[in-house]
């Protein structure tokens, strides 16, 4: 009951939170200067042209009713307009959703368990020549500047040797032939994912790892862990069976808590390998003072963020029965 | 990105009770931190970094063709490669990459510096208040917090740029300090909460001591070397984040920065053609946040008493 | 973990084998398939709303205009029309006969199209055309093949503005329209109205578009002009289809073009790209003249720049020679008037070229002493007592007064590298005379709203990349009724003078009157100095040799539809490889 009661408090807690930076948003994309309008620099259109496209978007509402506008319009799951595409918001996030998730999602489930595998190993062999190298390179990785990382790759493997290709998510060559099987459109998006995800999960890897390799020090100082060798059971058992589980805990948190960090990477790296998904849509939106988009994009973000800090919350709740509120 | 274990850290610091310490001997510390390889390698290079720093106000003396952002060789018009008046070439317009370098370093000492002092200091600060006076001051600090952490930094600054024109360096600093204070505030309102059950606290506020006094008196020194480690780990976040902005095209065009460098190198299409344009601001990026980073890791180490060797 | 090894294995194993799968796909199809890279996403396949290049690129393989300019002339011949219009002074009207054209439905395309796409312009208020069309008081339809304009009074820009402009069909919008017209906000719901298979008449038809990868353009059967000769051309198209694919940036374009994964890059490069392409011999490059206008520009409306002699000393301590060999590393002019060069018909090369060929302490000395015989003074003069050129430090203004600091802006590095160093080097031109000149980069939205909004700046460095052959913009950057937010004239350029010699040159129709008029605006101009023209930048190219030949070079580059018309597939090389 304790718990229930619990997770219903986040869950208000979080509603709250994610109408504030609702807000927060709406005020910042209209207190700023700049309008889309200014940004059309063809000289025959007129300032009285101008100010009947503004009148048009709805610029030149008073604020309060500009917001409003805005809640009812979130609450009906309309997201208005973009300025710069003309199309609506929904349908351009919903095109640019799927391409995020899949780089996203590998990107992290791979380098989760890569990390988780080899900071196991590396705290296995702690202070051992092969602990001093994985952290070593964990830490090298880790601290690669992204997008200068992103375009050595794609000289080097695209360009130079040629294995992959340069940018992108599909060959068009295979996507416009009519008989073109799923199977074969499928391999050629698997194509275009390797470089960007590898980037990324080179990254990403370095932080888990080193996490994992601290965490499972720890725990291999908890007392059921020496029960469990008073036991004599064998130490890789233990090792395996006892102590990484537990210890792969702060790692998942970890995923959680940092994701909007990840989120920086992810959209770098869309924007270095044109991949078409929403933080790339969001660098684009911003320079092009595309407000609907920018801010919805963003929403969705701040969204997926909140949503899984919750998740951990939950998951916590269950796993780790000392944690009672 | 970076700072996405240091992150996590505070959530593990958040979680395992730290053991009892009291600040001991500074000497004691220093002799662990200097036995560590990690951290020494990492002082080492950034002392590196440092004199590079320092070295930045030289070329322009030399000649003002070597000003990194307004000096231009009068025979050079394009980019050429390493020669003997210019170490490591020049750029697409004849300016020295060297003294472009040597610049780089001291803007993202700068940056890095002082936006992870500003975070420190709000973060220090409002952990201790919110853990001190708890209630419902905690709450609100604590859900204001939570709204900062779930936004993505460099989205945010990228936002603001766009939003506000041209960002100048000092605005972008201020800006990512801002933005990543929630990570320390949360570690140090978790350790102020367990040193306000400790005796000492309770003898003071006995005394009659005001709040205020407690906390900078009491509580401050016990956390502040915790404050210093997460330090680090945000100086090399801050740099990053100026550094992938500028990449971007939001950065301060006024300033010659390792980001500005690469976008410059980028945008005049010479990225696969300059390799000594191209290497060395992004080696150099990568070197500075780990070399940070290492020394972070080394302190986390020290102040952790549960890894050091002689508990093993 | 013995699990997570084999579910390694097997990734690795699915990853070899899409690698070959997808090597053996790229053999297969050998169909005649132009690949074009386009630097960013098209913002939109509506017409009305497209006011980016993108767009405009693969729209204007869609639809067509009445008439458009031939390549090697730039004079305007028929297109869509059968042959030049008829004027009528009387009612001052325009007849004109269509060809016969059929969209790419298979429907005819007639006058009643055409009526209708100026009836949407005008009811709509369209903000890109609407200017346009101002002065057209009513089009009428004759026949099934020819329309009328008739005209408020006689208007220059007629022909060479609201006649190519594209023609839409009433079929595809007319539905459209109805709904529009009922909705609160008509133009937004007719800009926003999203257009998935635009019908259009040109040698294009659009077959798909994946939204943020490529779009996929096949050859209109139905184009009126294959096999018909326009212009000397005998017109395709002779290719089957053409992929535009999108990138973020040009470094990987370019690459792609290294690579053979496209065959041409849309988009002007930057010189830094030149030396590597041109030792590649798959790679063609091709330079062409741009009508593009580069200049700096004054506030007028307050002081440092409301002084007419400070201007002058401006334009004397600017090097062209300089910006042009450095900045542009010779891919550009030097530009003295507001027409460039480029425009032979319209340019007016009588302007004043303020000591062009002259060495850096001549310009000096000369802007020392405009300013002198002004009335500025100085605490260490740039010209001592001997003429040597020194440092000058603390100039005053005429009226005693220390002038204060003042900003360049710039569009930031990233966007234009030559416009942000040409404002570094002016900038540094002006701290020799002692000018405390700063230049500033700004970003490009906020500085245009600095500069057309606001009005609170000093000097600003801007361009237009792609101005109209028709020279009325002259008219529209420096006409006094534009000196207003979100107006063009945008230094605050007042002059009864030259808005009477505008006026008159908008209405006047014969071509060489008109271009007597506009030869004394830019002598104007170039007198009183609200802009001080600088460059204008060549345009370079590149496309990969073998696959396909016969592009047409023409001003604006050799992306344009006589290309598209007239590419053929060089089966020759082909089969010798």
């Amino acid at each position: 009951m304790e718990l229930r009661k619990y997770l219903f408090r986040r869950l208000i807690e979080i509603t709250i939170i994610f109408f504030v930076i609702m807000t927060i948003l709406f005020l910042l994309f209209r207190l700023a200067p700049g309008d889309p309008v200014s940004r059309m620099v063809d000289p025959s259109m007129t300032p009285e042209d101008a100010r009947h496209l503004i009148s048009q978007l709805g610029l030149d509402q008073p604020l309060y009713q500009q917001y409003i506008i805005y809640l009812r319009n979130f609450f009906s799951g309309d997201f208005g307009v973009s300025f710069h595409y003309g199309t609506s918001v929904m349908g351009i996030i919903w095109d640019r959703l799927p391409n995020t998730a899949i780089l996203f999602t590998t990107s992290i489930i791979l380098s989760a368990f890569v990390g988780i595998f080899l900071g196991k190993i590396a705290s296995w062999h702690k202070d051992k020549k092969i602990d001093t190298w994985l952290t070593l390179g964990a830490l090298i990785c880790h601290t690669l500047f992204l997008p200068w990382l992103a375009l050595i790759m794609i000289w080097f493997f695209a360009y130079k040797i040629g294995w992959f290709p340069l940018n992108g998510i599909l060959s068009p060559e295979i996507w416009i032939q009519t008989d073109a099987c799923f199977f074969s459109k499928l391999i050629d998006v698997l194509h275009h994912l390797i470089l960007p995800l590898a980037t990324l999960f080179l990254i990403h890897f370095g932080s888990y790892l080193l996490i994992m390799r601290s965490s499972m020090l720890d725990t291999l100082k908890e007392d059921y862990i020496t029960t469990a060798r008073a036991k004599g059971l064998k130490e890789k058992i233990i090792r395996n069976h006892h102590a990484a589980p537990n210890a792969a805990l702060p790692v998942v948190t970890s995923i959680a808590l940092s994701l909007a960090f990840s989120i920086n990477g992810g959209a770098l790296t869309e924007t270095v390998f044109s991949w078409p998904g929403i933080g790339r849509e969001l660098v684009f939106a911003v320079s092009n003072n595309d407000y609907p988009l920018a801010q919805a994009s963003f929403l969705l973000i701040a969204a997926v963020v909140l949503l899984s800090n919750f998740l951990v919350d939950i998951l916590y709740a269950y796993l780790d029965p000392r944690i009672r509120y | 990105m970076v700072t996405n274990t240091s992150d996590s850290m505070a959530g593990a610091l958040d979680m395992l009770p730290k053991k009892r310490q009291k600040i001991s001997a500074f000497n004691e510390k220093w002799l662990i931190f200097k036995e560590n390889f990690i951290g020494r390698a990492g002082l080492i290079l950034l002392s590196l970094f440092a004199l590079m720093a320092l070295l930045s106000f030289i070329p322009p003396l030399i000649d003002p063709m070597y000003h990194p952002m307004t000096g231009v060789d009068p025979k050079i018009s394009c980019s050429v490669g390493p020669s003997i008046h210019h170490w490591l070439g020049t750029d697409f317009i004849g300016r020295d990459i060297l003294s472009q370098l040597l610049a780089g370093a001291k803007i993202a000492f700068m940056v890095g510096i002082s936006s992870a002092f500003i975070s420190i200091v709000l973060g220090t600060s409002i952990g201790m208040i919110a853990g001190y006076f708890g209630r419902y001051i905690d709450a609100i600090l604590m859900r204001l917090a939570d709204i900062i952490m779930v936004m993505p930094t460099l989205l945010v600054v990228l936002i603001f740029s766009s939003l506000f024109g041209q960002l100048n360096i000092w605005t972008i600093v201020l800006v990512i300090a801002l933005f990543r204070w929630p990570g320390v505030s949360r570690v140090i309102r978790a350790q102020t909460l367990t040193l306000k059950q400790r005796p000492f606290i309770e003898a003071a506020k006995l005394a009659g001591a005001s709040p205020i006094r407690i906390i900078l008196r009491h509580i401050m020194p016990n956390v502040l070397p915790l404050s210093l480690l997460y330090m680090t780990f945000r100086v090399s976040s801050a740099i990053i984040i100026e550094a992938a902005l500028a990449f971007l095209g939001f950065g301060d065009p006024s300033s010659v920065s390792w980001g500005m460098m690469l976008q410059w190198v980028w945008k005049t299409g010479h990225m696969f053609q300059a390799p000594y344009w191209l290497l060395p601001p992004g080696i150099c990026i990568s070197l500075i946040t780990l070399s940070f980073y290492m020394v972070g890791r080394a302190m986390d180490e020290v102040l952790d008493p549960r890894l050091r060797k002689e508990d093993d | 973990m013995k699990n997570f090894l084999k579910i390694k294995h097997s990734t690795l194993i699915a990853i070899t084998i899409s690698i070959v799968f997808c090597l053996s796909c790229k053999g297969e199809n050998e169909t005649d398939i132009l690949k074009i890279g386009l630097a960013e996403e098209p913002r939109t396949l509506n017409v009305w709303l497209a006011s980016d290049a993108n767009s405009k690129k693969i729209l204007s393989q869609i639809y067509q205009p009445l008439y458009m300019s031939e390549p090697a002339t730039q004079k305007l011949i028929p297109w869509l029309a059968k042959e030049h219009p008829v004027y009528n002074p009387e009612t001052i009207s325009y007849t004109v006969t269509l060809r016969k054209a059929k969209w790419s439905d298979g429907t005819d395309l007639t006058s009643k199209d055409v009526v209708f796409t100026a009836n949407i312009i005008k009811d709509f208020r369209v903000p890109l055309f609407a200017s346009k069309w101002d002065f057209v008081k009513k089009v009428e339809i004759i026949d099934k093949q020819t329309v009328r304009f008739y005209l408020t009074k006689p208007m220059a820009i007629f022909l060479t503005r609201t006649l190519t402009g594209p023609v839409v069909q009433k079929k595809e919008w007319e539905k459209i329209v109805q709904i529009a017209k009922k909705k609160e906000k008509p133009l937004k719901t007719l800009l926003n109205h999203k257009i998935e298979k635009p019908v259009g008449s040109g040698p294009f038809v659009l077959k798909e578009w994946r939204k943020g990868s490529y779009l996929y353009l096949k050859k209109n059967t139905y184009f009126f002009g294959e096999g018909i000769i326009i212009s000397g051309f005998k017109l395709g198209p002779f290719l089957d289809a053409i992929i535009f694919k999108i990138f973020g940036t040009s470094d990987v374009a370019i690459l792609a073009l290294k690579k053979g994964t496209i065959d041409m890059f849309w988009k002007g490069i930057q010189p830094g790209y030149l030396a590597d392409l041109q030792q590649n011999s798959d790679i063609r490059i091709f330079f062409s003249e741009k009508s593009a206008l580069y200049f700096m520009g004054f506030n007028l409306r307050k002081p440092p720049f409301n002084d007419i002699n400070l201007r002058r000393a401006a334009a004397a301590v600017i090097d062209r020679n300089f910006i042009v060999s450095r900045i542009l590393q010779n891919y550009g002019t030097k530009l003295f008037s507001i027409v460039p060069l480029e425009n032979k018909f319209w340019c007016c090369q009588d302007v004043d070229h303020y000591c062009e060929s002259h060495p850096r302490d001549k310009r000096i000395l000369l802007a020392y002493k405009t300013l002198r015989n002004a009335g500025y003074t100085w605490k260490i003069s740039p010209v001592d007592l001997d003429g040597n050129i020194v440092e000058g430090k603390g100039i005053r203004t005429p009226n005693g007064k220390p002038m204060e600091r003042f900003t360049i802006l710039t569009p930031p590095a990233d966007y234009d590298p030559h416009r942000a160093m040409s404002g570094m080097i002016i900038q540094e031109w002006f701290r020799d005379l002692g000018i405390p000149a700063y230049s500033r980069p700004m970003s490009f939205g906020s500085l245009l709203q600095t500069v057309k909004t606001k009005h609170n700046f000093e000097a600003f460095i801007l361009g237009y990349g792609k101005l109209s052959l028709d020279p009325d913009y002259v008219r529209i950057f420096f006409h006094s009724k534009n000196d207003k937010p979100r107006g063009w004239n945008m230094s605050g350029y007042r002059n009864p003078c030259f808005d009477r010699l505008a006026d008159q040159s908008k209405t006047t129709i014969d071509p060489n009157q008109r271009k007597k008029l506009l030869f004394k605006m830019q002598k104007m101009i170039s007198r009183d100095l609200p802009y001080i023209p600088l460059y204008t930048p060549k345009l370079i190219e590149a496309v990969r040799k073998g696959k396909f030949t016969g592009w047409v070079e023409m001003q604006n580059g050799i992306g344009n539809i006589w290309s598209f018309c007239m590419l053929k597939p060089d089966h020759h090389t082909k089969k010798s490889f």
